[in-house]
């Protein structure tokens, strides 16, 4: 059975390529635009993994993820951001993002940290 | 020069306007007359005097009207009155409203002479004062003042001794000295005056026939003084240099007149070099903030740039490798491919190492030995330094007092000026690192300079050597932050970061940090 991985980010370029590089790795993908898609998306925990942006346009990631964090423990949880300022932000307590990639990164980047997140 | 001052004389009775012009012009000074008070105003009003002598009771207004007038006309003219049968009040009137003093009629010339001299001297004295303060550069004032100091003096030479970095002696301005030979006999003179407290305490020590003084004994060179001044300059108590005048052969001594004269001079020195470091700290500090408000400019904008450009970036990467998956790897689609993955990445480090500088990092500050900075930072580069065939010289002091620091911080500094010294010298050369106290102006600092015998800096990029993205390297090797990031952790430390070309080329850079 396919994993299921969400990928939030406001940037289609970004959620483009993210989504056929996992999906290229049998991932099974859905995407969100922005914040309050996400939170209705991941909510019903129906995901092996997360990856979320830390700024889109209506709600700061870290908003997402704690909330996320809270209703699904299990749930695998990738941060990804374009500004290295935000490079203490997925460890922030009630954060506490399993993986975390600075923009730009590599296809090969992502499908090996979630890969690694969610092996059983 | 006396012989060139303008003088009016103002008098209703022509003979006595004929007398005082006459007499004044025997002596050399060049002299125009005015009929009554109002011709005079105008005179004043359309010519430049240094002096006007009137009288006081004349038709229409008076000397003492005319005087106020002239004195809003030029308010820097000097004025003599005249009083024919005037009493003490009209003569104390006249000096409340700025003549500088009066004469009764009749006068001897022999007494109008010196008050006329004293009254040009007042005038070229207070003409010197405004010389000298009106320029701010203070290389200039002491130059004009110097220049003063053997005309009022009517010496033929005049030195400003000063000591340089070193502790030496050395003339830092001069009139009238135009033998180089003779420079080393009055430095000579200078410093048995500047190591003698007895003498340094005066205010002026003068010296008839140096030669023959006991206190220049074995000095050659002084058989052309006829007599010498030394005016101690002091600042906070301690003696900081000579002023020293000079008259050669065939003058007449240094009188008490001339001695307060100097006095005053060496005052207005005092003054001029306290203004002088002023000046450059002014300078300094401008330069400074200019610098710390180009890099917060550049740092705020670095910020909110690196995550709208990351994006589009991070896109093009993945997109990029995504194609890269389905291309024949032994193609040039390939391999333009991995050009475009590689300018990525070049992208990348550049977004980096301007958020390293633009970014408010907190700096942790304890203390830390500036040498142990120095000596971990050197471990790291040393094996590169080898290779390159670049020579180490540690000339680090013991003992130094330590400085508060961020000690990570500090090795990013000397790790990049290492960095520079070494692309400074492709063909290898010697890095030599030295640490010093600098107890100069007061406040301690610990100093630690890094040159390295490559290249040099050219005069005419050195100003921009700090500026964000300036980079002599070639296109990708060098970012153009390093020395930018530096400056801004030095600035953070309240230090200072200078750089400056070796005598005997390359270039070294000195960092200034107070010491704890």
């Amino acid at each position: 059975m396919s994993k299921k991985v969400l990928i939030a980010d406001d940037e289609e370029l970004v959620r483009n390529y993210v989504r056929r590089a996992l999906a290229g790795r049998g991932w099974e993908v859905t995407e969100a635009a922005n914040g309050a898609q996400a939170l209705e998306l991941a909510g019903r925990c129906g995901f092996d993994a997360l990856v979320c942006d830390l700024k889109m346009p209506d709600m700061r990631g870290e908003e997402v993820i704690k909330r996320v964090r809270q209703a699904c423990p299990a749930m695998k949880i990738v941060a990804i951001t374009g500004s290295v300022s935000d490079i203490k932000a997925p460890l922030a307590p009630g954060v506490q993002a399993d993986g975390f990639l600075i923009k730009p990164f590599g296809i090969d980047e992502i499908r090996d940290l979630l890969e690694k997140l969610t092996k059983t | 020069m006396t012989s060139k001052a303008n003088i009016l004389v103002v008098d209703d009775e022509p003979q006595i306007a004929d007398m005082i012009s006459s007499a004044l012009q025997l002596y050399g000074y060049s002299v125009q007359t005015a009929m009554d008070g109002e011709q005079g105003v105008a005179k004043v009003g359309a010519n430049k005097y240094d002096l006007a002598i009137m009288d006081i009771q004349m038709p229409g207004m008076d000397g003492i009207t005319a005087l106020g007038e002239m004195k809003k006309l030029d308010p820097e003219i000097e004025v003599i009155i005249a009083t024919g049968h005037g009493t003490m009040g009209t003569a104390i009137e006249s000096l409340r409203k700025g003549a500088f003093d009066y004469l009764h009629k009749p006068f001897e010339i022999k007494e109008l002479l010196k008050v006329v001299e004293r009254a040009l001297e007042k005038r070229k004295f207070n003409d010197i004062t405004r010389a000298i303060f009106s320029t701010v550069k203070p290389e200039e004032q002491l130059r004009v003042i110097i220049d003063s100091v053997t005309r009022i003096l009517k010496a033929e030479e005049s030195l400003l001794v000063l000591p340089g970095r070193d502790g030496q002696l050395y003339i830092a301005v001069s009139d009238g000295l135009e033998d180089p030979g003779a420079a080393a006999s009055r430095l000579e003179m200078c410093s048995r005056i500047m190591d003698a407290p007895a003498e340094t305490s005066k205010s002026a020590v003068l010296s008839e026939n140096p030669a023959g003084d006991k206190r220049f004994a074995g000095v050659s060179g002084l058989g052309g003084l006829k007599s010498s001044l030394f005016l101690p300059l002091r600042e906070d108590n301690k003696p900081v240099g000579l002023i020293v005048i000079s008259r050669l052969e065939d003058e007449t001594y240094f009188t008490e007149d001339d001695m307060q004269r100097a006095r005053i001079f060496a005052s207005l020195v005092s003054l001029a070099l306290r203004n002088s470091s002023l000046y450059r700290q002014l300078q300094e500090t401008q330069g400074q903030l200019i610098q710390a408000e180009k890099m917060s400019a550049l740092g705020q904008l670095a910020g909110g740039l690196a995550h709208e450009i990351n994006n589009p970036l991070s896109g093009i990467l993945g997109l990029t490798q995504l194609v890269m998956e389905n291309t024949d790897k032994a193609g040039q689609n390939y391999a333009d491919l991995k050009d475009i993955e590689k300018a990525v990445f070049r992208c990348k480090k550049i977004i980096v190492s301007l958020l390293s500088f633009s970014r408010q990092e907190k700096t942790h500050l304890e203390p830390v030995n500036l040498n142990e900075a120095v000596e971990e930072t050197l471990t790291l580069c040393a094996r590169q330094m080898e290779l390159q065939h670049i020579k180490i010289n540690r000339r680090l002091a013991p003992g130094l007092p330590m400085v508060n620091a961020d000690f990570q911080q500090l090795m990013q500094v000397f790790l990049n000026l290492f960095t520079n010294a070494r692309d400074a010298m492709p063909d290898g050369g010697e890095l030599t690192i030295s640490t010093a106290l600098d107890g100069n102006g007061g406040r301690q600092a610990v100093v630690a300079e890094v040159a390295d015998t490559g290249g040099g800096i050219s005069p005419e990029i050195a100003g921009r050597l700090f500026d964000p993205f300036f980079t002599t390297k070639a296109v990708g090797k060098g970012t153009g932050l390093g020395l930018s990031v530096c400056l801004g952790i030095i600035n953070r430390h309240n230090g200072a970061i200078k750089v400056a070309d070796r005598p005997g080329g390359g270039s070294a850079f000195t960092l200034n940090l107070p010491a704890l």
